[in-house]
């Protein structure tokens, strides 16, 4: 019991933040951020990647699957529901930008909130008839309703089916942050900056009325909506919030990829979001980033297991399942901080 | 735009019927773990697609049969047949049993929440697809045809064809050998006291563990034999074949009232004639989309399935 | 005196069926404002039935559900926690990955307006309304005596505490009437009586309670009128010294154990 005290990473990272005056986290957290960003910048090291360039990695998969994976989060993650379509979301952001990018003088971040309100839209079309019945009926209606969206666009004129849309639009410099496709430093820190947004919104959440909501909801939704809280109406929340940050970042990645067609959206996308949660430490902001950015880096660095990329993540949902269901870093358990100041006292 | 689906009317609904058997015996494999675990088999469809790979290879690999060679005739066409089913029957039976060992006993046994059970029953069925993906190469495999697809007659104008014959015939009369199995055997008696009430079941002296163990294979068994007539009919298996099949079966299972026998009888052929009669009006490719409209609408509307028990909204 | 008070809660002539089987056959009841009242009667006599179909958790068959003037009858369920009715439950139904005071302020939160755009944006109202709730649900945790485990997460509370968690949390959603599912099951003699003063001091609070319980000392000791089903039928509704008496409620419990749970 001692020895795992040690290496309690959650703990470690808990006691340090907990312990800390204001000042002091502002600069951990600076620091955090800057040396995050200082990321593109270590592409010479043993971080290096075989074959793709470094700092297009760093922004997919890894920024991405970091992005997506705390947007599904708090719809698996906080309220309990699984959602196995959730790369629609990415879809439809990514389409959104691709359509208006190439049809009208839109630029990306012109045509970011609407991303976001079609992803709000269909996810709140969906969720209410879905969000209705139990867990499992949820998987597999998301399950069909992501294949539902790959098909469409297949099999549409509008989306150019298979086709799929090229000369997507870059984004428009930053004053002097130029977006490039062989430098994608900027890119980094976009998506960076989206995941710090996230970051937020769900920290503030959580504290607040819709976090104890969804909490109540996962751990018995009947005996929460016997204590009033309208089960529904939170569901479809915390649907519809995963949606707007699957479609966030489906917008930047046809902005960043140029060109994009349905076979990128695949179910595969889905799963390999749902293990990186699952990985990281279902309902865990951090453990979330963490597994993302593993599970998103390691394929690009260790050549061996891209070609069975879906295969290992399929593996790492059945074994964190059965042998460590919490995660590499479990959900925050407050208690055990409190108890230990109890002992200490 | 309906000039296809008046022209062919029979020869559709002749179609539609088989496919429809088809669903039967695979959303089965939906129905009675659901039945008993108030769980969705969420492998089922990969349970499925080993079966199509069980047939291919049983007529293939041990009987020697190419693309080439003349189909079989007479009793060596009934030895290679009946072969190919009880191969696919075996090889989707166990894949069921080794899904439910992997994915649902461990955590069945610590009581864990459903969401983990959930998520492992989905790693699972992605370790099944993938291996079988990295084992053919992403490529389609096709089956050399055993038996040959002589037009029987003509009713109605349409072509009664020997294939699909058979497999009406055939998954009718097994659909029936599984509901007697259920309905008479000791066996199937637990399983039906487990679906309706497990603790009282379980203090009954019935042995839970052999008894999911045993619906676990008899849904893989139905499967199995679903995965034989579709290679019958279709010719041709790929690693994702599972996907379609699964989310049409699982349809099927939701329209009947998923956990009732009977309900995946009639939501089966029902969807089967639906799916067919839908493509020959809005072309195939809406297929998977009408499907999937059919089930929104279902869980919409009607949640307790069309025929039968109710889907249960809560837990209370 | 207890005629002359404002009846909160009417039950006309309710029934339920479950296919075949009935478990309320035509049941009237009437809870009068500021009273205990306890629902008694043998295993099965449709005791807890009565509260689900109060909640909403069944819809009954037929009869009227009528709460202070409105009809439950088509409420969802959160509508009747916000229109004033809170219950526990018989197998303790506590969140327990939450504290004890999360799992207080959770059911405080039903009487607020701020949604999730305030919290995001961390309006004055949202901000306002937490502090308030956070209060309130201190203040219950102290009424009912278990405020000291406040930060404790409800999984690891000693089991007499869950117990009376259960009551707070339920009075955190502001009730008029609260509904009380067997609050003394697996309790020790000395546990009772605490609990029986706590009940006790929740109706001088100004709450209504309607009680399940088997423990007839308990009920005898606080209750002011004890209703009694048998087989989904009233068959007593008296005060409880007369009851106690009734010949038909001694032969429903005749042949039960007296400690029958």
């Amino acid at each position: 019991m001692k020895i795992r005290n040690y290496w309690n990473l959650r703990d470690f990272g808990a006691n340090l933040w907990e312990n800390a005056s204001r000042p002091k986290r502002v600069a951990i957290a600076l620091i955090s951020i800057g040396f995050v960003a200082l990321l593109p910048f270590m592409g010479a090291s043993f971080l290096a990647t075989p074959i793709a360039s470094y700092d297009a990695v760093l922004v997919y998969p890894v920024g991405m699957f970091v992005l997506m994976s705390l947007g599904l989060n708090i719809v698996v993650g906080k309220s309990g529901m699984l959602d196995l379509g959730y790369v629609a979301f990415f879809a439809i952001g990514a389409y959104t930008m691709a359509i208006l990018g190439t049809t009208t003088k839109l630029n990306t971040w012109e045509v970011m909130p609407i991303g976001i309100a079609l992803s709000m839209i269909a996810g709140v079309l969906l969720g209410i008839p879905t969000l209705r019945l139990r867990g499992d009926y949820l998987a597999i209606v998301t399950l069909g309703f992501g294949e539902i969206v790959r098909l469409v666009l297949l099999n549409s004129s509008w989306s150019k089916g298979p086709n799929g849309i090229a000369n997507v639009p870059m984004p428009p410099n930053i004053g002097p942050l130029k977006f490039e496709l062989e430098n994608q430093k900027v890119f980094f820190w976009v998506v960076m900056a989206m995941i710090l947004l996230t970051i937020w919104m769900i920290r503030r959440l959580t504290v607040r009325r819709p976090g104890r909501a969804w909490e109540a909801i996962r751990q018995d939704e009947d005996a929460a909506e016997l204590m009033g809280v309208h089960t529904l109406k939170y569901k479809i929340w915390s649907f519809t919030l995963g949606a707007a940050v699957g479609g966030a970042a489906g917008v930047l990645y046809a902005s960043k990829n140029l060109y994009i067609a349905p076979e990128m959206f695949t179910l595969n996308v889905s799963i390999l979001i749902l293990a990186c949660v699952v990985f990281g430490g279902i309902g865990n902001i951090w453990g979330v980033v963490i597994g993302a950015t593993i599970l998103g880096y390691l394929p690009d660095r260790i050549r061996f297991i891209s070609d069975a990329r879906l295969l290992v993540f399929g593996l790492v949902l059945v074994i964190v399942m059965n042998f460590r269901p919490d995660g590499l870093l479990p959900r925050k358990k407050r208690e055990k901080a409190i108890v230990k100041r109890e002992a200490n006292a | 735009m309906f000039e296809v689906l008046i022209d062919q009317f029979w020869s559709l609904t002749i179609a539609g019927v088989a496919l429809g058997f088809i669903y039967v015996l695979v959303s089965l494999g939906y129905t009675m773990v659901y039945g008993v675990l108030r769980m969705i088999n969420f492998a089922n469809s990969e349970i499925f697609m080993w079966g199509t790979f069980g047939t291919i290879i049983t007529s293939r690999d041990i009987f020697g049969y190419t693309q080439t060679s003349a189909p079989a005739t007479g009793p060596k066409l009934a030895l290679v047949l009946i072969s190919q089913l009880l191969m696919s029957m075996a090889v989707a039976g166990l894949t069921a049993v080794f899904v439910e060992y992997v994915a649902y006993r461990r955590l069945r046994a610590k009581g864990t929440n459903r969401l983990a059970t959930l998520i492992s029953a989905i790693g699972i069925s992605i370790v099944l697809s993938e291996l079988m993906r990295l084992l053919t190469d992403s490529r389609p495999v096709g089956s050399p045809r055993v038996l040959e697809k002589i037009i029987l007659g003509e009713v109605w104008g349409a072509n009664l064809r020997l294939d699909t014959i058979v497999t009406i015939f055939a998954a009718a009369g097994i659909y029936f050998l599984l509901e007697r199995f259920v309905k008479l055997s000791r066996m199937g008696k637990a399983i039906r006291a487990v679906s309706m009430n497990e603790d009282a079941a379980k203090l009954m002296g019935v042995n839970l563990n052999r008894v999911i163990t045993t619906t676990f294979l008899v849904g893989g068994l139905a499967t199995g034999a679903a995965a034989f007539f579709y290679i019958t009919v279709f010719e041709y298996t790929k690693f994702n074949i599972g996907f379609t099949m699964g989310m049409a079966a699982f349809t099927a299972a939701v329209l009947g009232g998923i956990g009732n026998i009977r309900g995946a009888f009639y939501g089966g052929l029902f969807l089967g004639l639906l799916e067919v009669y839908a493509s020959a009006v809005l072309g195939t490719q809406w297929k998977a989309v009408t499907v999937f409209i059919v089930l929104v609408l279902v869980l919409l509307f009607k949640p307790n399935g069309l025929f039968g028990e109710a889907v249960q909204t809560t837990r209370a | 005196m207890a005629s002359t008070r404002k009846t909160l809660l009417k039950l006309d002539n309710v029934t339920m069926k479950f296919g075949g089987v009935t478990a309320l056959n035509g049941v009237n009841l009437e809870v009068k404002e500021g009273e205990i009242l306890a629902l008694i009667g043998p295993n099965g006599a449709g005791k807890t039935t009565v509260f689900n179909v109060i909640t909403g958790v069944y819809k009954q068959t037929s009869g009227i559900v009528d709460f202070d003037g409105i009809s439950l009858g088509n409420q969802k369920r959160y509508q009747v926690t916000a229109l004033g009715v809170a219950r526990t439950f018989q197998n303790i139904r506590l969140w327990g990955d939450m504290t004890a005071l999360e799992n207080v302020i959770t059911a405080t939160d039903v009487h607020k307006k701020s949604g999730l755009v305030g919290a995001l944006f961390g309006f004055p109202r949202a901000r306002r309304e937490e502090t308030e709730n956070r209060e309130r649900a201190m203040e219950i945790l102290r009424f009912i005596g278990i405020d000291e485990y406040s930060d404790r997460l409800a999984k690891n509370l000693p089991y007499g505490v869950q117990r009376r968690l259960e009551i707070a949390r339920a009075l955190g959603t502001g009730p008029k009437l609260v509904l009380l599912d067997e609050p003394a099951a697996g309790f020790n003699p000395a546990e009772k009586v605490e609990l029986a003063a706590t009940i006790k001091r929740v109706r001088d609070a100004g709450y209504t309670v309607l009680l399940i319980e088997h423990d007839m000392s308990l009920i005898m000791g606080i209750s002011d009128r004890v209703v009694v089903l048998d087989f989904g039928t009233k068959i007593a509704d008296d005060i409880p010294s007369v009851v106690q008496k009734d010949p038909r409620v001694i032969e429903a419990y005749l042949g039960v154990p007296a400690d029958a749970s």
